[in-house]
């Protein structure tokens, strides 16, 4: 039976350290995915296998969904967003295992993201527009407008949060519930209901990411070159 | 509400180190090997644009040489064909001058050998006439092959020019007169007597004997030969009718 999402217990301690069951979730997602990507990237070929032309469609919609958003060149964002994406997604995608639960049904995770998505924003935006530069996107069109886009640099902060936490959590929770008062097989509608909201929730977290990275930035890069072409299809030409 | 810092800093942590991880083993070998291929295709593109390139130029190349050749044919083959129709020219002109030639030659012995064909016919048809006339003759009087042409001779002297008439009377031997039997003395003094009246004076005459005149009779002198016989007529005939039909 799940506990009430807002209440998280460690497992154990590492030290003064509590170890909760999202951190070791998500080690065991770290695991999973660089060691996935370890010995797919090992042996890689200019003619590709499927499993390497499916990991080059993921990172070409990647690099195509950057370039298409924030016309700018993908590779300096790919590595964050793409991460993003599959961390969430894999994330989300994790209650399938059975007695397994989201990271991202618990507020740290999204927060944890949310945060830095937040820090890369400012980051990336005093990268390219300088710290002098970038402050005064703050006063536009009028100083008037500095609070409110303070404010609004907060919220939408806290938007990605609660968006998140609040759909997967429900979902968790709404199959819990189920799964207590209805049979074994019941929830699975649900579970599948799950899978596609998981993965929407993902995909919408990395575009609104690359959307404040790519307001940030918009005005200070060099457009997009040419998005690089479908793995695919080059191995067709 | 509650928030776990120390999970939140755990997590921030986390997906950070994913980040790296993901970028180390996922973003930049997959980056990497798709920017290699693009590179390779790239450069493959290159390389057949330039093999095209060479190709092209090649096949310009070509094209010229197969162009000079055929111009170089066309040419040799008009000037062996100008050679030919020269040879033939000549060859044709050598073998019709020859064949005129062969030709002319042929017609004049072909005229030469009918003339002779005719000229032979001619004589034998003549000496064949001759010969007819003659037996014809032969069934005549023996007096009318003497008698009948003495009158005749005389007209022959009378018609010569008066010279001519004076050169047989002065002439120192004797006038010879054949006949083509011998005569009777009364035909000889009838002859002499006519003869003398046609010259105007009396002659001398020799007489003689000539089976070929067939009938009449022959006077000859030193200068003059007055002929009044078959013989002569039938030459005359012959000669007349050889040159006429020549």
């Amino acid at each position: 039976m799940i506990s009430s999402p807002l209440v998280i217990e460690p497992l154990f301690h590492v030290g003064p350290v509590p170890i909760t069951a999202p951190v070791v979730v998500t080690w065991g997602i770290m695991v999973a995915l660089g060691g996935g990507c370890w010995l797919a990237t090992r042996h890689l070929k200019l003619v590709p296998g499927r499993g390497q032309a499916l990991l080059e469609t993921v990172v070409s919609a990647i690099d195509s969904q950057i370039a298409d958003t924030m016309q700018v060149n993908p590779a300096p964002y790919r590595a964050l967003i793409g991460t993003i994406f599959l961390y969430v997604l894999c994330a989300n995608w994790i209650s399938l295992i059975p007695g397994l639960e989201p990271p991202t049904a618990h507020l740290e995770t999204d927060a944890a993201l949310a945060l830095i998505v937040f820090v890369a924003t400012l980051a990336y935006g005093v990268r390219a527009r300088g710290l002098g530069g970038y402050l005064k996107t703050f006063a536009e069109p009028t100083w008037v407008m500095i609070p409110l886009n303070v404010v609004e640099q907060i919220t939408r902060t806290f938007s990605l949060v609660v968006r998140l936490f609040g759909n997967i959590m429900s979902g968790v929770f709404v199959i819990g519930i189920i799964l207590s008062l209805a049979g074994l097989l019941v929830p699975i509608p649900l579970m599948a209901l799950d899978l596609l909201t998981g993965a929407v929730q993902a995909y919408i977290f990395a575009v609104l990411a690359t959307v404040f990275i790519g307001a940030a930035v918009s005005e200070g890069e060099a457009p997009a070159p040419a998005v690089p072409p479908d793995p695919s299809a080059q191995q067709e030409r | 509400m509650q928030i776990d810092w120390w999970t939140l800093g755990l997590q921030a942590i986390n997906v950070l180190v994913l980040v790296f991880i993901l970028a180390r083993f996922l973003f930049r070998p997959v980056v990497a090997l798709m920017a290699e291929r693009q590179a390779a295709a790239t450069r493959d593109l290159e390389a057949a644009r330039a093999a095209r390139a060479a190709a092209e130029a090649e096949r310009t190349k070509a094209a010229a040489e197969t162009a000079a050749i055929a111009a170089a044919r066309t040419e040799k083959v008009d000037a062996a064909l100008a050679e030919g129709e020269a040879r033939k020219a000549a060859l044709l002109a050598a073998a019709r001058s020859e064949a005129d030639g062969l030709r002319a030659a042929a017609e004049a012995d072909i005229a030469h050998v009918r003339a002779r064909a005719e000229a032979a016919v001619d004589d034998r048809a003549s000496r064949l006439a001759v010969d007819i006339a003659a037996r014809l003759l032969a069934q005549l009087p023996d007096d009318t092959r003497v008698a009948a042409f003495i009158d005749g001779l005389c007209a022959g002297l009378a018609a010569l020019p008066e010279e001519a008439r004076a050169s047989l009377a002065v002439a120192e031997e004797p006038l010879q007169l054949k006949a083509a039997r011998a005569l009777s003395t009364e035909e000889e003094a009838i002859c002499r007597q006519k003869i003398a009246a046609a010259l105007g004076h009396d002659v001398t005459l020799a007489l003689s004997v000539d089976p070929n005149l067939i009938a009449g009779l022959e006077l000859t002198a030193p200068h003059a030969i007055v002929r009044n016989s078959w013989r002569a007529a039938l030459d005359r005939i012959l000669t007349e009718l050889t040159h006429d039909g020549r």
